[in-house]
């Protein structure tokens, strides 16, 4: 089995091979930037990584040679021709040529341009504290993220679901916006960062839009809710937002601020511009001339702050927070306000996203009721497919996105299957399996422990700090002893993986799964098609439905375990660098043991 | 070019003048102009505007009186500037001289963008043709344009190693500055380092010698702060830099030797801050828009190409660009280093661009499109005042300034004007019922502004393209008042 990875590097073009140096260099500097506490086991676990990703290469770059060699080959060939052509004089040749040619680098740069993005595997939270990892690559934005999250978790596409940033050391959040790009986001976060991402339903979100007249029409200084017709909101959106520039809410308030490293709040009284917060100067009023400009939105985010009143002193709990989004520690250059109540803050939050990001906040939201007008739509359409994908699930499972879908597999079946790959792996690499029962153990502990806020959980750590279930896995790499350890999981597993499915999901016979989106398939032998990064959210509730019965905790564990033991710093924070696609390579190679297992 | 200015030469010359900005007042006149200082006094314009619904001479216009040409409602409906550039330079015009005669109030923040802009339009009106929509070409995206320059090196038969580090070579700067970098509890004091700026980051090292080794100080300026300190009478050409990191913010300042060495630290300071190399195509311009705001500012301060040592005040500066309260306020040498910090950020938009641009800040003004009258209301013993803007009436506290209560346009019935005790009546849903005499003007003047509002919301939502035809019977019968009837 070992043998069979190298025997299919061989098949690859020179140039394909570069991409493999490529690949492996930046999976080397990821390991040793990580914990020096590694082993030979580790390396031996390393290596298996390596030749799934290999193997994954080798997949995707016999497709694509058909189209174009690599980069630096066709621009060799091309100054080749190029002295050829010089001699000989054939202008017309030479035309048409130089038209292939452009064609050629054209295609190249942007292969190029494709082999260099970024990917990251993250952990998202869920609100019942049970956690999903996915792969979000460098053009994805919040948007994205969230329909791929809405396809795993089959929830109902309500336009409030959002994806949540959490500071546990600086006790603020904020929602991401749906059209910030994720990776850019989080690659500000630190690597040992304790910063969370998360899946809920926030109302706050595009609350501007359902009432608009709370925020453009309030009466300053009531907090009482209107009610207003659909035609006249609409209007007033119309007016607000879509007008040559965006009418941004008129607010003023007497608002507390934090003074630089004190924890002393002075009241001063603020007022929101499109330009920016202002407040008035002592001994001046509020006329536009004599406001002195507290700060300008270019450079900074919004968040909420939590619990100030114990951290900070805060006056009130309701706070918020302005800062660079790049700053993570505390500091000076963070701006501290606090609100009377929370409908001043709600108010002011809202304002100054208005202010910031103007009309793609509409955008956003129009995007976001079209995507749950499709969801509802979906599911009413959706019972007639089930029939259609038995088979095929477990070769479409794969998805780039990092979750396996294996759905069709029976119960009874996933266990099997598990075995087999416990089974299996000691022999490609002694020690794979070590480092697999790390994160199954956890899951339930994780459950029992907490409901509130769950705690800042380290995956690679998790090796040493879970005490007892580790160990005894490392101690025993059978697949006697590691089976157990990793069964229990799946129980709970499968309530937390999905949120909230309303009862009627469980209805639809479970072994649909729909078309898999361009992808790898598990099974390694096939020509996987080319592997376009950001796989196209499938319309949503067509997998949303089916999915919950027959998700399995069976088949998923593995490959969870693998990426987090492995990966060895996936933390909660789930951020990492170049961490590719490990999960789905390595469920490749997995499948491939699998497979060859059992035939 | 829209037809009926096609029709003669005189037309055409009419309209290259009219989509040209003017050339910026000189302080002096826009000091000597009348300014309104409260909100009655800009009420008392309103009551000059002629009755659209007569004509001039019914309205004692004779030949030779001046007029003014004014956009009286604040909706800009369906401005596209590819097929208005008329309008869009008129409108731009306008908001002008709202600003610097303190029509419109602003922030000082707002006023340094505003200037800014000024500037930029104004230099590119000198240099670029308006109805020559050619002026705003597409520059090619950084593929196409590393296709060609790689066509161009192929073309030439280079070497093959020159070709591609011509595709890969980003250039570097190399110089010995002056760095600063404020700590706690030290002295400012400006040490020299040998600093080196390649892609987007900044590298201090003690000494050229040192340059292989670990800088002093290394840092990534994507996302940065740049904030230029100049101080042209006193050779001072300083970048401060705030540079985001995981701690905070850190602060190191670079002091240059003339502007030659300034244009080029800034302009590769700027591009790495929105992420870009001095490889990219608007370095080039970047550095020269730098040296040319400088040189002007110098040409406008000073006689002579070098800069007397001596402290000679400083004449106009950027002081034009500004109305008269920001003009007292400060002094032209406090202003230029902040018009410059504005004009690196609009520095690169088109001239179509910058008007819109400054149209578009303009009316995210919450003064702007307000169109005051003095008003007393029904059961009312004092003069308040009425904003009617577009989409809503304001009723405004006369003494504080305040806004007490708002109307919206949606929500109106009807509305009744009695001409003869020069009281309005209007009603709202809900049987909210609102009655004011108009005393600051005609009543006529506040029926054409509602009639105005109302007849403009009636327009169907802007598509591509020029604009559906305005109904002009719909606009009369909305404004004309009883003369329509």
């Amino acid at each position: 089995m070992c043998q069979q990875n190298p025997g299919e590097t061989v098949r690859i073009v020179p140039g394909a091979e570069e991409a493999h140096r490529k690949v492996i260099f930046v999976l080397s500097t990821g390991k040793s930037n990580s914990k020096m506490e590694q082993t030979s086991d580790e390396i031996d676990e390393m290596f298996s990584n390596l030749l799934g990703e290999m193997d994954m290469l080798t997949q995707s770059l016999e497709v694509e040679t058909f189209q174009l060699s690599s980069p630096k080959e066709s621009t060799k060939e091309f100054n080749f021709s190029v002295g050829f052509k010089d001699l000989n004089g054939l202008v017309t040749m030479e035309q048409q040529e130089a038209q292939a040619k452009t064609d050629k680098i054209k295609l190249a740069l942007e292969k190029l341009k494709e082999a260099k993005v970024k990917k990251l595997v993250v952990k998202v939270h869920m609100n019942d504290n049970s956690t999903k990892s996915l792969m979000v690559d460098e053009r994805q934005v919040a948007r994205d993220v969230l329909d791929n999250l809405f396809e795993k978790t089959h929830c109902d596409c309500k336009v409030d679901w959002c994806l949540y940033e959490v500071y546990p050391e600086l006790q603020i959040e904020r929602f991401f916006e749906d059209h910030e790009n994720v990776v850019e986001v989080l690659s500000d976060w630190t690597r040992d960062s304790e910063n969370k991402m998360l899946f809920l339903e926030k109302n706050e979100k595009y609350a501007v839009f359902k009432n608009p007249q709370n925020f453009y029409l309030a009466n300053k200084g009531k907090n009482e809710s209107k009610e207003m017709n659909e035609k006249n909101k609409e209007a007033l959106l119309e007016e607000s937002f879509c007008g040559a520039s965006v009418i941004v809410p008129e607010l003023e308030a007497a608002l507390y601020l934090k003074e630089d490293g004190k924890k002393s709040w002075k009241r001063r009284y603020f007022l929101l511009r499109a330009s920016g917060i202002y407040y008035v100067p002592k001994g001046k009023t509020k006329t536009s001339r004599d406001l002195a400009c507290f700060i300008q939105f270019e450079n900074v985010n919004i968040y909420y702050g939590t619990q100030y009143r114990v951290k900070y002193k805060a006056p009130t709990d309701h706070c918020f927070v302005l800062k660079h989004p790049q700053i993570q520690k505390e500091s000076q250059y963070i701006k501290y306000l606090c609100c009377d109540d929370q409908w001043t803050l709600h108010q002011w939050v809202t304002g100054i996203r208005i202010a910031k990001y103007g009309k793609t906040l509409y955008d956003n939201y129009k995007r976001a009721v079209q995507r749950a007008g499709l969801a509802a739509r979906w599911t009413s359409l959706g019972i007639v497919e089930p029939a259609v994908s038995t088979g095929s699930s477990s070769t479409g499972a794969a998805q780039a996105n990092g979750q396996i879908h294996h759905a069709s597999k029976e119960f009874s079946e996933a266990p099997k299957q598990a075995e087999i790959a416990k089974e299996k792996r000691p022999n490609v690499v002694n020690n794979s399996s070590s480092a697999q029962p790390v994160i199954r153990p956890q899951k339930p502990e994780a459950k029992q422990a907490l409901q509130p806020p769950p705690p800042p959980q380290r995956r690679s750590s998790a090796t040493v700090s879970s005490p007892c279930l580790p160990s005894k896995a490392k101690r025993g790499s059978t697949a006697s002893l590691s089976d157990p350890i990793s069964f229990p999981a799946p129980p709970p597993d499968m309530g937390s993986d999905l949120p909230p499915p309303p009862p009627d999901f469980y209805e639809p016979p479970p072994d649909f799964v729909p078309p898999p989106p361009p992808s790898f398939s598990n099974s390694t032998g096939d020509l996987a098609p080319p592997l376009p990064p950001p796989p196209p959210p499938p319309p949503a509730s067509v997998t949303s439905k089916p999915l919950p019965l027959t998700r399995k905790p069976g088949p998923p564990a593995p490959k969870r375990q693998e990426n987090t033991g492995q990966v060895g710093e996936t933390k909660s924070t789930g951020v990492e660098g170049g961490q590719l696609d490990f999960m789905s390579d390595l469920r490749k190679a997995l499948n491939k043991k699998r497979g060859d297992n059992t035939s | 070019m829209p037809p009926h200015f096609s029709d003669s030469p005189e037309a055409t010359a009419c309209y290259r003048m009219l989509s040209l900005s003017q050339a910026g007042p000189s302080p002096e006149t826009v000091m000597k102009s009348p300014r309104p200082g409260s909100l009655v006094e800009k009420g008392q314009i309103n009551s000059r505007w002629l009755d659209s619904s007569l004509s001039l001479m019914t309205q004692d216009v004779q030949k030779d009186d001046e007029l003014w040409l004014r956009f009286k409602y604040y909706t800009f409906f369906d401005l596209d500037p590819q097929y208005d550039t008329v309008r869009m330079t008129q409108l731009y015009e306008q908001a002008r001289w709202a600003l610097l005669l303190e029509e419109t109030d602003c922030t000082e923040e707002e006023t340094v963008l505003f200037a800014a802009l000024q500037y930029h339009i104004e230099k590119l009106s000198l240099s670029t043709d308006p109805t020559d929509p050619s002026g705003d070409a597409p520059t090619l995206d950084d593929l196409d344009s590393a296709l060609s320059s790689l066509e161009v090196k192929l073309e030439g038969g280079t070497a093959p190693t020159d070709m591609l580090e011509n595709l890969t070579a980003i250039p570097e700067l190399r110089e010995t500055l002056r760095v600063f970098r404020p700590r706690k509890l030290t002295l400012k004091g400006f040490k020299p380092h040998w600093v080196v700026f390649k892609e987007t980051s900044l590298s201090c090292y003690r000494s050229p010698e040192e340059a292989l080794g670990e800088p002093v100080q290394q840092l990534n300026l994507k996302g940065c702060e740049v904030v230029p300190d100049v101080n042209l009478s006193g050779g001072k050409f300083c970048i401060k830099l705030l540079v985001p990191s995981r701690e905070g913010m850190s602060e190191v300042h670079l002091r240059c030797e003339d502007e030659k060495q300034y244009a080029r630290w800034m302009g590769a300071c700027r591009l790495a801050a929105r992420g870009r190399t001095m490889a990219d195509s608007t370095y080039r311009a970047e550095v020269q828009n730098i040296l040319t705001f400088l040189q002007q500012q110098r040409a406008g301060s000073t006689s002579g190409p070098t800069p007397s040592p001596s402290p000679a005040p400083d004449g106009a500066g950027p002081t034009w660009l500004f109305p008269p309260r920001y003009q007292k306020r400060f002094k032209p040498k406090q202003l230029t280093p902040r018009v410059l910090e504005a004009y690196q950020n609009v520095a690169q938009l088109s001239l179509t661009e910058a008007k819109m641009r400054f149209l578009k800040a303009w009316q995210a003004l919450p003064d702007f499109g307000i169109t005051y009258f003095v008003v007393r209301f029904k059961g009312s013993r004092r003069d308040e005042v009425l904003g009617i803007a577009p989409g809503r009436l304001l009723r405004i506290d006369l003494a504080v300034g305040d806004v007490v209560k708002t109307w919206r346009f949606s929500s109106m019935r009807q509305w009744n004007v009695n001409w003869d005790s020069r009281q309005v009546a209007i009603e709202f849903d809900e049987h909210i019922n609102v009655a004011f005499a108009v005393v600051s003007a005609g009543c006529k003047v506040l029926h054409e502004f509602l009639g105005g509002y109302i007849f403009l919301s009636t327009r169907a939502r802007p598509g591509p393209g020029p604009g559906p035809v305005p109904d002009e019977q719909l606009f009369h019968k909305l404004t004309g008042g009883h003369e329509a009837l």
